[in-house]
């Protein structure tokens, strides 16, 4: 079996991975254990294995791990930062956003890549941005609603300068 | 899928690219976004061509109308501040129809004409702004009429070819025109049961001087419809006008027929389309009906 590098940087740090040349970013990702980027329909329809790639959201089953070379990847592992969820996060916890949880890394990090580009969306833009990713429980409301709560959590905190909620990282379980 | 694939080349332009492509005696394939090559899979490819870093990604003025780079994405289509303003932005609304965003994201306009879907949601605005087909092949480029490159793309014909470039004569704006892209598909991010689109002038008395109108994903390539462009110009433009244009369009319509949906109900459809396209022509260009 022929290999490559591939060089980028993943979730904030610099990476190499050796890869075969027609493998795909999802195979890689896992692979490379990121278990938060699903695998489910492997045809770009369910939205499941969503991950960021220069701040855009694009399947990583439709994308080929070579073409992977000098971007910035971000998966769902590299939403929180330092032990504090990102406050879409926070809002889907706060809005029982997720139900069986195999849609939700895809959604988060969708709806990450909208409120940087669009803080402020309406709920229109909020259900486009989502329109790709299947949640075969079916919860479609709720996630928009947290996007929404998140946005608007956003624009209190530009409101009151004050800096963002400060509350412990989820608990895990042992 | 792509296990057998034993290089993966991202050449830096398009020379580089066609060497590569002659040099995989029919194992290699050109990838762009990849959203289509992934999904049709091929256990006989061995070389993986990428051709985003070729410097085909651009939406360029030029003073003969607009150039849009092959690998320029559907997102960036979508969100193009001199696409919003040419021809009623049916090129961005015809983007913003494709699969979802993190689709759009990847999916690039040379990539959605190559692949010869009948489906493919650019083909129909791009057929009613006359747009041709940059084609580069052994050493030169040429250019071919889109209803053309669609028709060889669709027979195999640019195997050994890459499409370089779309461009199309910038459409005089003013009052007196408008333009529509009209798409029928089961859910938001569903390909097309039908798409049209539509292009309408008017003259200061309400005749039409022009009209174009292209239906995608009911013939086995997205068509020009000459019949009923004719069965409208030199008329003024009213509901029963509007109603034989679409009946031409019924009549002249050659349907397929697949899983999503049956040739009649294809066929019905397009004049549906059709006649919605044309009513919004009409409003745009400060008709009345």
């Amino acid at each position: 079996m022929k290999t490559m590098e591939v060089r980028l940087t993943i979730n904030g740090k610099p990476g190499a991975w050796m890869i075969a040349p027609g493998d795909l970013l999802l195979d890689v990702l896992r692979r490379e254990g990121y278990f938060g980027v699903k695998r489910g329909c492997e045809r770009g329809e369910c939205g499941a294995c969503a991950v960021l790639v220069d701040g855009r959201p694009i399947n990583s089953c439709l994308m080929f791990a070579a073409q992977a070379e000098g971007r910035e990847i971000v998966t769902i592992e590299g939403i929180a930062h330092d032990g504090h969820l990102d406050p879409i996060q926070e809002a889907f916890l706060d809005h029982g956003a997720v139900q069986c949880g195999f849609c939700t890394s895809g959604m988060v990090v969708s709806a990450r890549a909208l409120l940087a580009r669009c803080p402020h969306p309406t709920e229109e833009q909020v259900r486009e941005a989502l329109a790709g990713h299947f949640c075969r429980c079916t919860g479609y409301k709720k996630p928009v609603e947290a996007v929404l709560a998140a946005a608007a959590a956003n624009r209190h905190k530009a409101r009151n300068g004050s800096r963002a909620r400060q509350k412990p990282a989820v608990e895990v379980l042992p | 899928m792509f296990d057998r694939v034993e290089a993966f080349c991202r050449p830096a332009s398009v020379p580089e690219a066609l060497r590569l492509l002659q040099r995989g005696k029919g194992k290699a394939r050109i990838v762009a976004g990849g959203t289509d090559v992934v999904v049709a899979g091929a256990d006989d490819i061995r070389i993986l061509i990428d051709i985003t870093r070729a410097g085909l990604n651009y939406i360029r003025q030029k003073p003969a109308g607009v150039a849009i780079g092959a690998t320029t994405t559907l997102a960036e289509i979508e969100q193009s501040e001199l696409l919003r303003k040419t021809a009623g932005g049916i090129l961005c609304r015809a983007a913003a129809t494709c699969g979802s965003v993190s689709i759009r994201n990847l999916a690039t306009v040379g990539g959605n004409l190559a692949n010869a879907s009948p489906a493919a949601d650019m083909a129909t605005p791009l057929l009613v702004l006359e747009a041709s087909a940059v084609v580069a092949e052994g050493r030169g480029r040429r250019r071919v009429s889109l209803a053309d490159y669609l028709a060889g793309a669709s027979a195999g014909r640019f195997s050994q070819a890459i499409l370089v470039e779309l461009v199309f004569p910038l459409p005089p704006g003013g009052k007196h025109r408008g333009w529509s892209f009209q798409k029928l598909g089961r859910t938001a991010v569903d390909i097309a049961l039908v798409s049209v689109a539509a292009g309408l002038q008017l003259d200061s008395k309400g005749r039409v001087k022009q009209a174009r109108i292209a239906v995608g994903a009911a013939a086995p390539s997205a068509v020009r419809m000459p019949a009923a462009e004719r069965r409208m110009e030199g008329h003024a433009v009213d509901a029963a006008l509007i109603a034989d244009a679409s009946a031409e369009v019924e009549r002249a319509v050659q349907t397929i027929f697949d899983v999503r949906a049956s040739a009649e109900y294809r066929r019905e459809m397009s004049a549906v389309l059709t006649a919605r396209a044309l009513r919004e022509c009409v409003a745009a260009a400060g008709g009345s009906l």
